[in-house]
């Protein structure tokens, strides 16, 4: 990010390649609406390179990148309150599906499994999605996503057992 | 799929270097990516944000590079232009200041003029160049309808002193003379030809127009053979010394004063220095001061070490 921010385009586009993927899909399962993910991600990066000079060293480039995000995420939450309806929910998650090329019994078996964690996602509340997903999409740990949330290490130890109990119920279900 | 329910070993196998198994199904899910349209709009505008600079600093350049063609293009104009009055007055002026009537354009005397020493303070070069835009035709038209005077033909150029500055079209004239008299140098110092006689008053009528630089360059010429003519080889050394490096002089003053008839100063420069000096205080007596000047300055010049009466070396003051 410090060569970038020196002028080398070159490093943003490694940056860049390195970190869409995780973006997009923290967006995207933060969101649960594609043409939301696409307006944030396009933010997202937007604000980066706006503050390309301010960028230290000291902070992990994950964690500022997830972090401009979640901002943005928040403040679009706090727009879009009531959330979306389950049927639009239903549509982003068929969207997601993979094609299934295994065998029918093990696709099965993974398709629902993977759904049903979609479902579990979708329905976690915000924080707890949202510290569910910097953990196992961003790979942050507890102080990290303290960082970004704003909470304490304590509260995200709190959130993200709440989500993996929920998660679980869900698979009980 | 069998999933332990405990929260707290869930969690300490979640924040485990490998995720646990939630984070392994987690990462089977679909691996969405951004679509490809994002990609060029990110990259774009980080492209863009390196190189913010770099547009303002071409439209910066642009709007100079615009500006400095502009006055280019504005001086090259201009100056040819400028060219144009000048070729038009050289070939023209004659047409716009030809009389009406082919009478009265007979009775104009063309005016040739000298290679004189120069002036003490020669104006500028520029000053030239302004001056050259700037005779105005219509005086020249006026002039040369006028009624012709009661005297001569030599009179007839007497009251220059009073009349527009020459046209343009002799200004150029005199430097191709004095090309040529500096191509004939050697000649001026051998005993040469008598001076031509005076124009015939055929010749003395207003050349035809587009004759007009071909004959002030060829009075220049004769002017300049028949200068030396009149006088000795050392005496046109001397002169030579003095006109010559008087170009501009002589072209400025061409330009400045209003020519005086050649004729008259030729046959000047034949008198005596005595009968000179006296034919000068002859012109003052009659008013006409200004070819008393210039008979004085060409007096000057060819007899420089004749002494001058007090109240002559006062009028080249």
């Amino acid at each position: 990010m410090l060569a970038y921010a020196g002028g080398d385009l070159l490093a943003f586009e490694t940056l860049y390649r390195r970190h869409r993927g995780t973006l997009y899909r923290f967006l995207l399962r933060s969101l649960r609406h594609r043409a939301d993910a696409d307006e944030l991600f396009q933010e997202s990066w937007s604000r980066l390179v706006a503050a390309r000079e301010r960028y230290r060293p000291e902070a992990k480039f994950t964690t500022w990148l997830l972090q401009i995000a979640h901002n943005l995420v928040v403040d679009r939450f706090r727009r879009q309150r009531p959330q979306a309806s389950p049927e639009e929910t239903e549509t982003v998650l068929r969207s997601l599906d993979a094609p299934e090329s295994e065998q029918p019994e093990r696709a099965l078996s993974e398709f629902e499994q993977r759904r049903r964690l979609q479902l579990a996602l979708e329905e976690l509340p915000e924080e707890q999605r949202i510290a569910f997903l910097l953990r196992v999409e961003g790979g942050l740990g507890l102080e990290e996503i303290g960082e970004i949330t704003g909470a304490g290490r304590e509260t995200v130890k709190s959130r993200l057992r709440y989500a993996l109990a929920r998660i679980r119920a869900r698979f009980q279900a | 799929m069998s999933l332990p329910r405990d929260p707290d070993h869930d969690l300490e196998r979640l924040l485990a270097d490998d995720g646990g198994d939630l984070a392994a199904l987690y990462r089977r899910l679909p691996k969405a990516e951004p679509p490809r349209r994002l990609d060029r709009s990110v990259l774009g505008e980080a492209a863009r944000a390196v190189r913010g600079h770099t547009p303002r600093r071409q439209r910066w350049l642009l709007g100079v590079g615009s500006a400095a063609g502009i006055v280019l293009a504005a001086g090259i104009a201009w100056h040819v232009g400028q060219d144009a009055l000048r070729r038009e007055a050289q070939g023209e002026w004659p047409v716009q200041g030809a009389p009406a009537t082919p009478s009265r354009n007979q009775n104009y005397v063309p005016v040739h003029p000298l290679d004189e020493p120069a002036p003490k303070r020669a104006p500028p070069p520029a000053q030239d160049t302004v001056d050259a835009a700037a005779p105005p035709p219509a005086q020249d038209t006026v002039d040369a309808a006028a009624p012709p005077p009661a005297q001569d033909t030599v009179d007839a150029a007497a009251p220059a002193a009073a009349a527009p500055p020459p046209p343009a079209a002799a200004r150029p004239a005199p430097r191709k003379a004095e090309a040529r008299a500096k191509e004939h140098a050697p000649p001026l110092a051998q005993p040469l030809a008598p001076a031509p006689p005076p124009p015939a008053p055929a010749a003395m009528a207003a050349p035809a127009p587009q004759a007009a630089p071909a004959e002030a360059e060829r009075a220049e010429g004769k002017s300049g053979e028949g200068f030396a003519a009149g006088i000795t080889a050392g005496a046109a050394d001397a002169t030579k010394a003095k006109v010559a490096p008087a170009g501009h002089g002589t072209r400025s003053r061409a330009v400045s004063a209003p020519p005086s008839s050649s004729v008259e100063l030729r046959r000047d420069m034949q008198l005596a220095p005595d009968d000179w000096l006296a034919h000068i205080r002859q012109l003052l007596h009659q008013g006409r001061r200004q070819q008393a000047i210039e008979s004085l300055r060409l007096f000057q010049a060819t007899h420089p070490d004749h002494p001058l009466p007090a109240e002559l070396r006062a009028l080249l003051d």
